[in-house]
């Protein structure tokens, strides 16, 4: 079968796109029965050097356009993609994988799903499983139209680091001034502040509703970084504006894998669950004994968050000055 | 400005306890027993379309707010609370087939109401629907009015008469642009956008209008790419040890001592 890989280089993420996309095919997808090739589209000429690092497959289309916008990357694709060969298209599991997945799908009368968790493909149809009822339930669904546009769910494949390729063949496309016509003005980009190692931190403390305020948010993100841990937000706290959105656990933010977590003032809801499942170690901190999370933690305390946090920090700061 | 919300409602799963969560042979899952309620998208979306209204009132421009829903009838409460709100119009388009995962049935009628029964400037829904959690339908309404198309929108406000200011989120931070309409908004994570409550004297006075109703066979609805065939509860259970200890002191100390020091101090 012959699929695609689409990376949106024009953000940074680009490697994690990559190595994403390498995990989810060296998972799913048989070798021996598949031929692939990477497009990747970037904006900014210095970023070019380093794209044929960033390709999972054996051939690599390297296309400029002006900046980020799905419209952009839409009409790029229908220029490039005319032939209607390709069985598959893989997108990266962040926004913009999703939904340029959907669209090209659209406009390619093929089928997609987004959010894939598990596949099984061959040319004429393909068998793929992604969560239902906010991640209580995993579904499956037959794709039967060509082309085939999946996007994974965040998470659901480790990333795998890219072999250097000596004979890639890469083909480069301009299409920088192809889209005049997006009507949008005014363009303003606001970065976010980035977390290094929030995917990945050995130690994680989230924070939930339970926290009543932003007051208390901040005093849990001090304990955290006294304690050297990373932290993180549930979307309850994140849409009240108690924390930035960047920091939230979950199925629409980061799913982490850390070794020890605390979730505390959280009720455990599935959808938040699934950004913390990975962990080794969940300890729930909860004034509720019938919370959701007591059921899937490793240990729980029933009590007020605040008051076991604030003497947690103790026994942290006693061994800190000890060892010391 | 005419603004179309389209929102669903669905039982809160939240509320549903282990012993509850069972698969039908037609694939279906009872939740009969449950309230419905907003997804936390539309809510924002809605919440947004009525502080574009506050705005327009202020700058001396005109937004007109309607909303739709394809909904076999547990919705109505909701639409009553709307039109409470001052929608101008609520439309409830009775489906005869299961939509849960059929985002471009949905997205097909959406569509058609607006190409053939009530012209918009701007059409938001929700980034995803939290039963079929199919995160298609405001995508596909776009790529089938053949607009633009703003996902994980945040923030709207009014610019002029044909022009909105939009902050958006991307991969890796947010992007402010003015969009001049018609366009579709995705509506993504927007903080602070619970949805007001109306006053008691604007339920009596405004809450009391019928829904237009309109069935399903006016609509054409497109052949589905993608079929569910199985559906699997998923479980997450541990072992959930309960640290006791007589005050919270007590058990800081236990979870210290037992858990975490030996945990962090190895390598
Ligand atoms: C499509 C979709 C995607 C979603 N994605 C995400 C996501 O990525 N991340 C996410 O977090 N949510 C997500 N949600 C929302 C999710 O379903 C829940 O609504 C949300 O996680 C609830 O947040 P919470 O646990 O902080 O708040 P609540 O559910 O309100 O829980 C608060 C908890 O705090 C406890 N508490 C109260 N006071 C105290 C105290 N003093 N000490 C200790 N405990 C206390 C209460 O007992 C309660 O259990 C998503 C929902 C949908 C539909
Ligand atoms: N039956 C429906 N009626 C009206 N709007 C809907 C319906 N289903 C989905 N939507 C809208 O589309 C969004 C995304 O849904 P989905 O694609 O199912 O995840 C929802 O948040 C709603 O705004």
């Amino acid at each position: 079968m012959k699929f695609k890989c689409i990376i949106n280089g024009c953000l940074s993420h680009t490697r994690a796109q990559a190595e994403e996309l390498n995990g989810f095919i060296s998972r799913f997808l048989d070798p021996e029965a598949s031929d692939g090739t990477t497009i990747i589209f970037y904006s900014q000429k210095d970023e070019r050097k380093a794209l044929p690092g960033l390709v999972p497959t054996q051939r690599a289309e390297l296309v400029r356009i002006d900046r980020y916008h799905p419209e952009s990357i839409l009409d790029a694709l229908a220029r490039i993609e005319y032939s209607d060969d390709a069985d598959l298209y893989l997108f990266p599991s962040g926004f913009a994988g999703s939904e340029i997945a959907v669209r090209w799908a659209f406009r390619q009368k093929g089928s997609s799903l987004v959010q894939v968790k598990h596949i099984d493909c061959t040319r004429d149809r393909v068998i793929a499983k992604k969560t239902a009822y906010v991640d209580h339930v995993l579904a499956t669904f037959r794709l039967d139209r060509r082309p085939f546009c999946l996007s994974p769910a965040r998470g659901c494949v480790d990333r795998l680091p890219i072999r250097a390729r000596d004979n890639l063949v890469v083909t480069e496309h301009d299409f920088t001034g192809l889209n005049k016509g997006i009507r949008a003005h005014d363009f303003h980009w606001i970065p976010v502040e980035h977390a290094k190692h929030f995917e990945n931190p050995r130690f994680l403390i989230v924070g939930g509703r339970g926290l009543q305020n932003k007051e208390n948010v901040q005093f849990l993100k001090n304990m955290a970084d006294a304690v050297g841990a990373e932290f993180g937000i549930s979307r309850a706290v994140a849409l009240n504006a108690w924390g930035p959105m960047h920091r939230l656990i979950g199925v629409s933010g980061t799913i982490a894998k850390p070794e020890i977590c605390i979730a505390a003032g959280v009720s455990g809801a599935a959808a938040f669950y699934a950004g913390i499942e990975k962990s080794k170690f969940i300890i729930a901190i909860n004034t509720d004994p019938l919370a959701r999370i007591i059921k899937s933690s490793d240990v729980v305390v029933i009590d007020d968050y605040k008051t076991v946090m604030a003497e947690l920090l103790k026994f942290f700061t006693f061994d800190g000055a000890n060892e010391a | 400005m005419r603004i179309l919300v389209c929102f669903k409602a669905a039982p809160d799963v939240e509320m549903l306890i282990d012993e509850d969560w069972a698969v039908d042979k037609k694939l279906k899952i009872d939740t009969s027993f449950v309230k419905n309620t907003l997804n936390t998208y539309d809510e924002s979306a809605l919440e947004i379309a009525l502080n574009l209204r506050d705005a327009s009132e202020a700058l001396g421009t005109n937004v007109e707010l309607s909303t739709l829903t394809v909904d076999g009838g547990g919705a109505t409460a909701i639409l009553k609370t709307l039109y409470a709100l001052r929608f101008t119009k609520a439309v409830r388009i009775e489906p005869q087939e299961d939509l849960r995962f059929r985002p471009a049935a949905t997205a097909a009628i959406i569509c058609q109401y607006v190409l053939h029964h009530s012209p918009q400037d701007a059409v938001l829904l929700g980034r995803q629907s939290d039963i079929g959690e199919n995160a298609k339908t405001s995508l596909l309404v776009a790529e089938m009015l053949g607009w633009p198309c703003i996902s994980q929108a945040t923030h709207i406000e009014l610019a002029d008469e044909n022009h909105l200011m939009v902050t958006h989120q991307v991969d890796d931070g947010h992007i402010r642009q003015r969009i001049r309409t018609p366009c579709v908004f995705s509506v993504g994570d927007a903080p602070c956008t619970s949805l007001r409550v109306p006053t008691l004297r604007d339920r009596m006075q405004y809450g009391k209008k019928a829904v237009d109703v309109l069935s399903v066979e006016d609509f054409q609805l497109p052949v589905e790419t993608e079929t569910l065939t199985g559906l699997e509860i998923l479980r997450h259970a541990r072992a959930g040890v309960i640290i006791e200890g007589k005050n919270p002191a007590e058990k800081a100390r236990v979870l210290y001592e037992e858990h975490l020091k030996p945990m962090l101090s190895q390598k």
